[in-house]
């Protein structure tokens, strides 16, 4: 291999000293053409560079004596005198023979080289010198020197070091390859992300290395990087091996103390009953918390001062992790209030004399407290319906041919800031037309209504309802249903009603997690603020003034390829206030699939504390609630389930009237937009 | 894909060497003779350039100036090969914004552990 670079570098030579001699003899016409002199100056560099590489140590050592020469000459501190010219055209020379000789071919006159040095010392005043010895070749990575030895290393990188292409985490696998390493990375430098240059490294690393290589084997590793950077590499005392990374003293005894804590958790019980008031104010707390909090972040913008910025930042974040472990204490699995389900339908079996088996899934989902307790009743209601109403009786069953012992399914599932749960039975479901003769006889619907399916099944949720032939001991005295939406609607959730006739009844109840604090979005439409859950949204897209030319004045807009219907908010609440050239579409996940809500801006999420509406506005179907912004202001919370449904069965109602088709809540739907105004 | 690294240097036999040895060890390699000449055959595929000092027509802390100068290349290693052991020449190229260097004469192992060092 190095006899292909030794022939290379031959070759290469030979056409340096000739590149030498032109611009020697060039130069003898010329003495003080600076460029000529560079031309020489590189050929000899290059012949000592690259012999010293290949080999050629006394071409190399040789060639440094005239490099130098010329180096002088290059920055003028010699001139260019016809001897000196001879002199290194006679050295030239020279390096041929010399070239020569080490392919073999004749032998060097080592007295001639050695005069030649001497006459150019002469003349340039240096005293002859070889060239600087190569540098020790680096030691091996892996080259052990006995004992291994735990170092501490502080590497901190100048900010530059990305921009100047060295990437600080090699350097740790480097380190990595030498032995074991423990690092520990130091974030304190990091400035706010408003000050800070992206391209800029802020971190440090503290680092423990167990090996046998030397200090100078580690500090190799950072070569490149040290002049900037802020290296301490401490062999560690080796009666004290220390933890991971550059433990400070208070740091240590914060840790001890944690885990003495932990042990002593450990022994301790491992739950205390807490009063459920209690827990009520110490959400209360938290919720007054996190409204000072948006005041004080408010502030702190406004301000604009970096240290209230920063607390404010802090005081955020904790107050959204108390915020989070204050609901969790709250939450309580589903499992009590649907095992006690079991009791009740083995009780209304034997009353009713119906075999009836109860499934239970997703019992442990997490509800909070107060929302279980307003639960019960709604689901022992909808429970006896489904057994007395849905469920047929053995005999019939079988006649219909189905098993004669009837399913009632509870299950439970979260999804988003809900959570879903769903009773459904293999009963008898719902009679379309009773229902909808029913509805016509109490009035409720006018004989020509066309209703959809869904449409009619809602009828059973008005008071007094009943399609029940005979007023039992258990159901049918038509308060149930009526009951039931009360309460769901009470606790700010949604109930549906699928049924297939024949084959059973589902009806899914929607409710949200808590109902005291959830993540939102702040928007603004006009003058007013909104806020959307968070946990229903899915992304944030631009709504053009051109977007809505191309649409031909529907309320569609397309988000990537999918067709996405909106709701113009400021349409929707009468709003009159100029719409800004570049609206905003918050794409929200509802039951019908995705909506869009078009706001004026999407001001950030936010911490809601939900306040309920005074009584006055209890009919108001969309706000499920209002929450006070930082700068004391109410933002009204938007229900964008009730707000989707509304629009469509508005569009419905609509396109029925035209067909002399009457809708049973329109009326309520629009006394509710009078009221939000 | 094999890493590709642009070697510059006006000696054919050094170039050669970079190259035998870099290809061996499974890089891509691309050679140029000077500053303007590896100007020319810089890509953004290339992930490091290691370049001589002293070259004609463009020299080597030129060279690492302009590639600097290119937001195209941003924080693109740079190794600069150098013979002079005095400190100047490479506190200037260093100034310039190289990310390390080689003192020539080297040996192939040293060759390839800097390129490790900054390539991974």
């Amino acid at each position: 291999m190095m006899d292909k670079y030794k022939q290379a570098f031959q070759e290469e030579a030979r056409e340096l000293l000739a590149e030498l001699e032109s611009a020697l003899l060039e130069l003898d016409q010329n003495r003080e053409d600076r460029e000529l002199v560079g031309r020489a100056f590189r050929a000899l560099h290059t012949i000592k560079g690259s012999g010293a590489m290949f080999g050629f140590d006394d071409i190399a050592a040789f060639a440094h004596n005239l490099e130098t020469a010329f180096d002088r000459l290059r920055d003028g501190r010699l001139e260019a005198t016809p001897e000196l010219i001879n002199l290194t055209l006679a050295a030239g020379d020279q390096i041929k023979t010399m070239l020569d000789a080490s392919a073999g071919r004749g032998e060097v006159d080592q007295a001639r080289s050695a005069g030649i040095l001497a006459k150019l010392s002469r003349l340039t005043g240096a005293s002859g010198e070889g060239a600087k010895t190569p540098a020790a070749p680096l030691a091996g990575p892996m080259v052990k020197q006995g004992v291994e030895r735990e170092w501490r290393i502080r590497f901190k990188p100048g900010p530059n070091i990305l921009i100047n292409g060295l990437n600080p985490l090699l350097l740790l696998s480097e380190l990595r390859e030498l032995g074991e390493l423990r690092v520990r990375i130091d974030t304190a430098s990091i400035p706010p992300l408003r000050d800070m240059d992206a391209e800029h490294c802020h971190v440090a690393w503290d680092m423990v290395l167990t090996t046998a290589s030397t200090a100078d084997a580690i500090r190799d590793v950072f070569i490149f990087a040290e002049d900037e950077a802020e290296l301490e590499i401490v062999q560690s005392a080796p009666e004290a091996p220390v933890g991971p990374g550059r433990t400070r003293p208070g740091a240590q005894a914060a840790v001890a103390g944690s885990e003495i804590r932990a042990s002593a958790g450990a022994s301790a019980v491992s739950s205390i009953r807490v009063s459920t008031e209690r827990l009520d104010q110490l959400v209360n707390l938290v919720g007054e918390l996190v409204t000072v909090q948006a005041r004080l972040g408010e502030v702190a913008t406004r301000l604009d001062d970096p240290d209230i910025l920063e607390i404010s930042e802090s005081v955020d974040r904790l107050t959204a992790a108390l915020r989070d472990n204050s609901m969790s204490i709250r939450m309580l699995p589903l499992k009590t209030t649907f095992e006690r389900s079991r009791r009740l339908v083995h009780d209304l079996g034997i009353e009713l004399h119906k075999d009836v088996e109860l499934t239970i899934e997703g019992a442990e989902t997490e509800l909070d407290k107060t929302v279980i307790d307003q639960l019960n009743d709604p689901l022992v209601h909808l429970i006896r319906n489904s057994m007395d109403h849905g469920i047929e009786t053995p005999e019939v069953r079988v006649a219909a041919g189905k098993p004669p012992t009837g399913t009632i399914h509870l299950s439970a599932r979260h999804s988003g800031a809900n959570v879903v749960i769903k009773i459904s039975d293999d009963g008898r479901g719902l009679d379309v037309d009773r229902v909808r003769a029913r509805g016509i006889e109490r009035g409720l619907i006018d004989s020509s209504a066309r209703l959809s399916e869904s449409e009619i099944f809602a009828l059973i949720f008005a008071p007094g309802f009943s399609t029940a032939r005979e007023v039992t001991s258990v159901s049918g005295r038509g308060v149930g249903m009526d009951v039931v939406r009360r309460s769901v609607e009470g606790l700010r959730g949604s109930i549906d009603i699928g049924s297939r006739p024949g084959a059973g009844l589902t009806v899914t109840l929607r409710l949200p997690l808590t109902l005291a604090i959830i993540d939102g979005l702040l928007v603004r439409v006009g003058q007013a603020h909104f806020v959307l859950p968070l946990a229903n949204s899915l992304e944030c897209v631009e709504l053009t003034r051109q977007d809505v030319l191309e649409s031909n004045g529907k309320h569609l807009a397309n988000v990537r390829g999918e067709l996405v219907p909106y709701i113009r908010l400021s349409e929707y609440f009468h709003m009159e206030a100029a719409r800004p050239g570049t609206e905003q579409i918050m794409v929200v996940e509802t039951e019908q699939g995705h909506y869009g809500f078009v706001v004026d801006q999407v001001l950030g999420d936010h911490q809601t504390v939900i306040k309920n509406l005074g009584r006055l506005y209890r009919n108001v179907q969309v706000v499920s609630g209002a929450t006070i912004l930082g700068d004391g202001t109410v933002a009204l919370i938007l229900d964008p389930h009730r707000l989707v449904q509304n629009v469509v069965q508005a569009a419905a109602a609509k396109a029925g009237r035209t067909k002399s088709g009457v809708r049973p809540r329109t009326k309520s739907q629009e006394r509710e937009h009078e009221v939000v105004l | 894909m094999a890493k590709t690294i642009l070697t510059v240097d006006d000696s054919a036999s050094v170039r050669q060497m970079v190259k035998f040895t870099l290809s061996d060890a499974g890089y891509t390699v691309i050679e140029a003779v000077d500053g303007n000449d590896a100007l020319s055959k810089l890509t953004n595929g290339v992930s490091l350039v290691i370049t001589d000092l002293n070259m004609p027509n463009l020299d080597g802390i030129q060279l690492i100036r302009k590639v600097r100068a290119n937001p195209s290349y941003k924080g693109i290693p740079i190794i600069m090969l150098t013979t002079e052991s005095h400190d100047s020449r490479k506190q200037e190229g260093k100034a310039a914004g190289a990310t390390g260097w080689i003192v020539k004469p080297f040996a192939t192992q040293q060759l390839l552990a800097v390129v490790k060092r900054v390539l991974g």
